[in-house]
């Protein structure tokens, strides 16, 4: 009978997704779901997703491999087959970036029932993710799985692994949490261009193989308190005494979360960043007692839900891990005699675990889009495994003129215009580009609309939306905001070239000092260049 | 103590081989080289001193490897280890009792022709008084000239040290800079034979198994906090952390390591310095490696707690092949019968029908079991007598004992030849030396140390010409002692009791042999009152530290620990309290100072956090010292009014900001700390426009004043009734208008504030927690106490 009631109880059980997109706007430039304590290290997109004009370029909508990063994973969500009770994705986006995101994901072909729903940033509220959970916290009925925009997963890696981690671990010794971390981009010193942003640090932690548990996750104030050593406590330690140490792993932003998350998220009010904060901090109620005692009867509400205590007790493969920390817990409370709670209680209630699931580097690759370096080398991975060919529809192929030269190893968007002796060699161009006679472009990602003239040189670049390449430009790892225009002739080197003001008549100044100077400059030293631009900007 | 041990003839002559033996290390060394260039002859050194006093008086005339275990002297379980894995050259570095190790050595069977081991005893000197010590000491003798293992004299193991040896070495044709391999056993954290007191937190290669961090961990002073230093993880991205390893103290050691410990003498302890500093100095650039054993069995007796462990875990036969009825390292011959219990075979033993063996039981020869005797999982040595109806629970005794009928003998260790009379009673925990005589009707309490009296039996002081006066300066301390103490040990006893570990006055916790640390090595001590460490670590919290709106600050008084402390400073509270006051007092004064002389807020900030960790208090404390001393500054100016609302302001707004910048801001903790003083202050009245200047310059904010507010403490409920609990209400009260006020001016945010209201309410159960939990205190201490004078009266 038990057994009956039980599967039906899992059968209903279940999650809803929560999608948090980017929130850019100009004052922050944040772009990961993420809190004031993101927002300077996280403004790493910039200047792809500052502003064109006056419209807004949400990250969520930056391609990946000319596919909007949301997609990855609002498919990824699809292919779990995640349905809530009233709806299947709650997606929160800033206001202002709002039309375009739900424009978007209503026009694909997702079966997915998506709410957007949009949180209004003023410059006085930190809207960390925290914030925005407690403020949607009605609207989430059900354990939820809390994903970022950015996040790619690899084809081994599938959200249903993560959701039945979550499953078997809450019901069968109460896990609140599951989260996923995946092995870092290991960056390659000498690829790196250092304008653009460093790699954020990778961030140490602990968990505990035999049952993939995380048990600590380094933060900011730890650093601060002590930058030498890492502090682990001994309760830990005892109670988990094989665990790993690194800081090979990075935080996907994936987590499975109890309903009764978002209670002790109202409990907790001065949180604000769920990674760098929450996440952290829930990791410790797993072996500091007090904060169980204090902390467990919210994440571990009675219900009337029957748990599958007898069946465990009689599992050979999950008792042994019980038992020991039975002990554990009974000899501390031995130690304490006059303390209220008796050892019984505590055994029964669940080990409030923070489930973790690790995908190691040679599982294949996962990144999150969150700086230019991510962002490009995700690009050029997907390129490896795709193989290019001529457009099969007529009109797009007949705008790509059979003298061009165009990699396997390329990825081209519909109503691209590309003319003839042009060389695109591991690439990744956008839709409704138009790109000139004699251009080289070379291991760049072109957003949509771009135009490059003729005889431009390109290589190693990141352009935004709308931007223009002048005649005989040449880029060389430079990265462009939307509708930037690099004049003719000029050169840029490593650099993030953004429009500083929109208001200024910038093009014709621009041009006109070009013109004169365009023999000198292309003469002159790269060193010299960046100065140029300075300069040129400062006249703005 | 007597340094200079050349008063009698036979230790002239020890100091005479001692310096022959200095004098010739080369000789030696050349014949050591020829040796191991024949065939790679694997050396041990074995380190038969403990440099402790854990299992005195057991240890006064004997050294401690001599000590049986399971009937078999200790050192020969080592032999047999070593043996095992294949030793066939080994070096006893001995220091107290030589004589009795050379003797032992002699009549071992390795030592007869054919066995294939030679045994070499070595003398050092009494001055050697760590392990340190005797590595330096190895190293100016030459005794080594490879690689070599390195054990201590208390070891039983079965683990094949030679395929850790030939790890080690092949290890070493790669990296040179591999100096010594250490063996650990792979447990739990909780393993009956993993020290409690002693242990360490080790921090490997997942895949080189090198070691990079080495913590150790004593069971007191508990540390919270294992520290890993960062930057290895630069070089080793994926680290293990290990707490479940069994320490056997068996390292592969290259001839380097001797030598490296030549050069810091200041090295004395192998693992606390030697490994730790290896790893630690950036100088000298070596690399020590573990090996972690998943099979096989290795332990130490390191204490009387390990030695019941052990003992345990060789009658279970976790030791196989060394088990007493096979491989017995005394040569003794057990019959294995079922449910573990060990006869010995040659039919001297005598069980009465009607006495009881239980299970893992371990009987030697000739010894006599009495009708109606029970023994229960206990090991009895040879020529034993048990009386009738006696009970032997969980004990150790030696060879030639009698106990007599009606004695019960509960989780002790009883030494060779002791003679315990009728109906004695010997409780947990002790420790019995050899030849007392107890009895009859005496009854020795739990963890009582006996040994015999000196100078009753003068031949036998004879015999033991060559004793150790270290020991007898010992004993003459303990007989010194026993003037005032006068336990009954029965009438015809010859016994004096040892006192409790008496706390040196001097007693450094940071040593590994505090009295309280020791407790954790003590036989059927649980310590439970020592609270086991991570209990404590489990409260305390970084966060009550670090100012988050967070109401964790209560926890610190929970911690355990601070109980334990006190529980073993009995006047540990008055002195708390003296410091307390004195603190206030310091604060009152220099808050005094910065008002006169106009100090800035900042400098004023510093001094105070300066004060705090001089005298240790918590930032609650300070808080309060500052609330009051900031009110007590407001002049009262008769009639009120306007400019008694300047005076408030301007004081509040010049020292207002210093009360967030004592290290932590907790704004409600701050009403609250306004609201006690002005109870009990004259400036009741101007609760109210403080707190509203308070608001004016943003140190409290209006979710604090609601926050304050709902907490039951405000509204001072549970005080009992009073004058202060009035006032207590009348500032509460103040504080609703004030909230009144609030809510008209915006009375929109409903939500925040019903979240707002479980914040505080759980708030509330804190601060009441608190409050037991310093009464609980306060109970501790004085139970604290009566166990102080009751040991006393012992």
């Amino acid at each position: 009978m038990d057994l009956g009631v039980a599967t039906s109880g899992r059968l209903t059980r279940e999650f809803s997704a929560v999608v948090i997109a980017g929130f850019g706007n100009e004052y922050c430039c944040a772009y990961s779901p993420s809190s004031a304590l993101d927002l300077i290290s996280d403004n790493r997109l910039v200047p792809l997703t500052s502003n064109n004009g006056s419209e807004p370029c949400p990250k969520a909508l930056i391609p990946v491999a000319n596919k909007p990063m949301i997609d990855y994973v609002l498919s990824w969500i699809e292919q779990a087959g995640v349905k809530g009770s009233s709806l299947d994705v709650l997606l929160i986006c800033p206001s202002i970036h709002r039309p375009m995101i739900s424009h978007h994901v209503h026009s694909g072909l997702s079966t997915l029932h998506i709410d957007v729903q949009t949180y209004d940033e003023s410059p006085e509220s930190n809207t960390g993710t925290c914030t925005l959970l407690r403020h949607f916290a009605s609207r989430i009925s059900e354990d939820f799985i809390l994903l970022p925009c950015d996040f790619i997963p690899p084809p081994s890696l599938s959200l249903s692994t993560i959701l039945n981690k979550n499953r078997t671990e809450s019901l069968s010794d109460g896990s609140v949490a599951t989260v996923c971390w995946f092995a870092a981009l290991q960056p390659d010193k000498n690829s790196l261009v250092e304008d653009w942003g460093s790699i954020p640090p990778s961030v140490p932690i602990v968990w505990d193989d035999a049952t993939e548990t995380l048990l600590q996750v380094d933060t900011a104030d730890d650093l601060d308190q002590n930058s030498e050593e890492l502090e682990l406590r001994m309760s830990l330690l005892s109670q988990y005494p094989r665990t790993k140490l690194s800081n090979r792993y990075q935080d996907s932003h994936v987590y499975v979360c109890r309903r009764s998350i978002l209670d002790l998220l109202h409990e907790k009010k001065h949180f604000d960043s769920f990674r760098e904060e929450f996440i952290p901090w829930l990791c410790k109620i797993q072996y500091q007692r007090t904060k169980r005692e204090k902390y467990g009867h919210i994440l571990n509400p009675i219900t009337n839900v029957i748990t599958q205590d007898v069946a465990l007790k009689h599992s050979t493969l999950r008792a042994q891990k019980k038992v020991y920390s039975k002990s554990v817990l009974y000899q501390s409370n031995d130690a304490d005699a006059l303390s209220p709670f008796d050892p019984e209680s505590t055994t029964d209630s669940s080990s409030l675990r923070v489930g973790l699931v690790l995908h190691p580097a040679t599982a294949g690759f996962a990144t999150r889009v969150n700086n230019i370096h991510s962002l490009l080398d995700i690009n050029r991975r997907l390129l490896a495994e795709t193989t290019y060919s001529l457009p099969t529809d007529s009109q797009s192929r007949s705008l790509i003129d059979p003298k061009a030269q165009i990699s396997s190893d390329t990825m081209i968007g519909a109503f691209t215009q590309i003319s003839e002796r042009t060389t695109i060699k591991k690439s990744v161009i956008g839709k409704h580009c138009v790109i000139g006679k004699m251009a080289r472009i070379t291991g760049c990602v072109l957003l949509d609309h771009c135009v490059i003239e003729d005889g431009a040189k390109v290589d190693g670049c990141i352009l935004g939306k709308n931007t223009k390449v002048g005649a005989k430009a040449e880029l060389s790892r430079c990265v462009s905001q939307a509708g930037y225009e690099v004049g003719s002739g000029e050169s840029f080197k490593n650099e993030k070239l953004d429009v500083s003001d929109w208001t200024a008549g910038r093009d014709d100044s621009e041009e006109d000092e070009d013109e004169e100077d365009e023999d000198e400059e292309e003469e002159e030293s790269d060193d010299d260049d960046e100065g140029a631009v300075e300069d040129s900007e400062d006249e703005d | 103590m007597n340094m200079w041990p050349w008063t009698t003839s036979s230790q002239r002559t020890c100091f005479l081989f001692l310096l022959l033996s200095l004098m010739a290390p080369k000789s030696n060394a050349g014949k050591e080289n020829l040796l191991a260039d024949e065939a790679e002859v694997l050396q041990a050194v074995i380190l038969a001193d403990s440099f402790n006093k854990r299992f005195r008086p057991l240890t006064t005339r004997k050294p401690r490897c001599l000590l049986p275990i399971c009937n078999a002297p200790l050192l020969d379980w080592t032999f047999e280890s070593l043996a095992l894995a294949g030793v066939q050259e080994i070096f006893v570095i001995c220091r107290s009792h030589p004589e009795q190790i050379k003797a032992k050595i002699a009549e071992s069977r390795w030592s007869k022709t054919g066995s294939g081991i030679k045994i070499v005893p070595i003398l050092t000197a009494k001055e050697t008084f760590s392990p340190g010590d005797a590595m330096r000491d190895i190293y100016t003798r030459g005794l080594v000239t490879g690689d070599f293992v390195l054990v201590m004299g208390d070891l039983v193991s079965n683990i094949r040290i030679d395929e850790v040896v030939k790890v080690h070495k092949e290890r070493r044709k790669t990296n040179k800079d591999a100096i010594m391999t250490m063996v650990v056993k792979e447990s739990g954290a909780n393993h009956r034979t993993r020290s409690k007191a002693d242990y360490a937190v080790f921090g490997l290669d997942s895949e080189t198994f090198e070691c990079l961090h080495y913590e150790p961990v004593m069971g007191y002073p508990p540390s919270t906090v294992a520290s890993i230093p960062r930057e290895i993880l630069s070089a080793h991205p994926d680290i293990e952390i290990r707490n479940d390893f069994i320490d056997c103290a068996i390292d592969i050691c290259s001839v380097e390591v001797p030598s490296l410990f030549q050069d810091n003498f200041d090295y004395l302890d192998i693992r606390r310095d030697f490994v730790h500093g290896v790893l630690t100095s950036d100088l000298l650039m070596k690399n020590i490696y573990c090996y972690v054993a998943k099979e096989g069995y290795a332990a130490r007796v390191q204490d009387t707690k390990s030695y019941e462990s052990i003992s345990k875990d060789i009658l279970s036969r976790w030791t196989f092949p060394l088990v007493p009825d096979n491989n017995h390292p005394a040569g003794h011959l057990y019959e294995h019968r079922r449910g573990n219990k060990y006869i010995d075979k040659d039919g001297t033993v005598i069980l009465a029908r009607t006495s009881t063996v239980g299970n893992k039981c371990l009987i030697g020869s000739s010894t006599k079991v009495s009708d109606n005797a029970q023994i229960i999982s206990s090991v009895v040595g040879q020529n034993c007598f048990i009386g009738e109806g006696a009970i032997i629970d969980n004990s150790y005794i030696f060879d030639g004992t009698t106990v007599g009928p009606g004695c019960v003998i509960e989780r002790s260790i009883i030494g060779f030849d002791v003679n315990i009379k009728e109906n004695t009673r010997i409780d947990k925990g002790s420790l019995v030396g050899d030849d007392v005589i107890i009895g009859p009707n005496a009854h020795l309490e739990a963890f009582g140390r006996l040994s015999k009296k000196r100078g009753i039996d003068a031949v036998d002081d004879e015999d033991e010409e060559d004793e150790d006066d270290y020991a007898d300066s010992e004993e003459e301390e303990v007989e010194a002692a026993q003037g005032t103490t006068t336990v009954n040990l029965g009438s015809e006893s010859n016994a004096i009791l040892w006192p409790q570990s008496a706390p040196d006055e001097d007693e450094n916790d940071e040593n590994v042999e505090n009295a309280k640390n020791q407790r954790f090595m003590r036989l059927g001590d649980n310590a439970s009152d020592l609270a086991f460490s991570d209990a404590g670590s489990e409260s305390s919290d970084e966060e009550s530290e670090s100012s988050d709106d967070d109401s964790d600050f209560d926890k610190r008084l929970e911690l355990p620990t601070s109980s334990s402390t006190s529980l073993d400073v009995p006047d540990g509270s008055s002195t708390d309290a003296i410091a307390e006051s004195e603190f206030r007092n310091e604060v009152r004064l220099s808050l005094e100072r910065a008002f006169t002389e106009g100090h800035s807020v900042d400098n004023a900030a510093v001094e105070l956090k300066t004060l705090r960790m001089a005298s240790n208090v918590p930032l609650s404390r300070v808080r309060e010292a500052v609330v009051s001393a900031i009110v007590e500054r407001i002049q009262i100016i008769d009639g009120g009014g306007v400019p008694q609302r300047q005076e408030i302001a301007h004081v509040v707004s010049r020292w207002g900001p210093l009360i967030n910048k004592i290290g932590g801001v907790d704004p409600v903790e701050t009403i609250a700390a306004l609201q006690t003083h002005c109870a009990s202050s004259k400036r009741l009245l101007l609760f109210g426009q403080i707190l509203a200047a308070l608001y004016q310059d943003d140190v409290v904010e209006e979710s604090d004043i609601r926050k304050w507010h709902r907490s039951l403490a405000s509204q001072s409920l549970g005080l009992s009734p009073g004058v202060r609990t009035d006032n207590m209400r009348k500032c509460w009260e103040i504080g609703s208008r004030m909230i009144q006020q609030f809510d008209e001016q915006d009375d929109s945010e409903d939500e925040s504030q019903e979240d707002g209201g479980d914040a505080g309410n759980s708030k509330d159960g804190n601060e009441q927690d608190e409050d037991e939990d310093e009464d609980e205190d306060e109970d501790e201490n004085s139970s604290s106490e009566d166990i102080e004078n009751s040991s006393g009266e012992d």
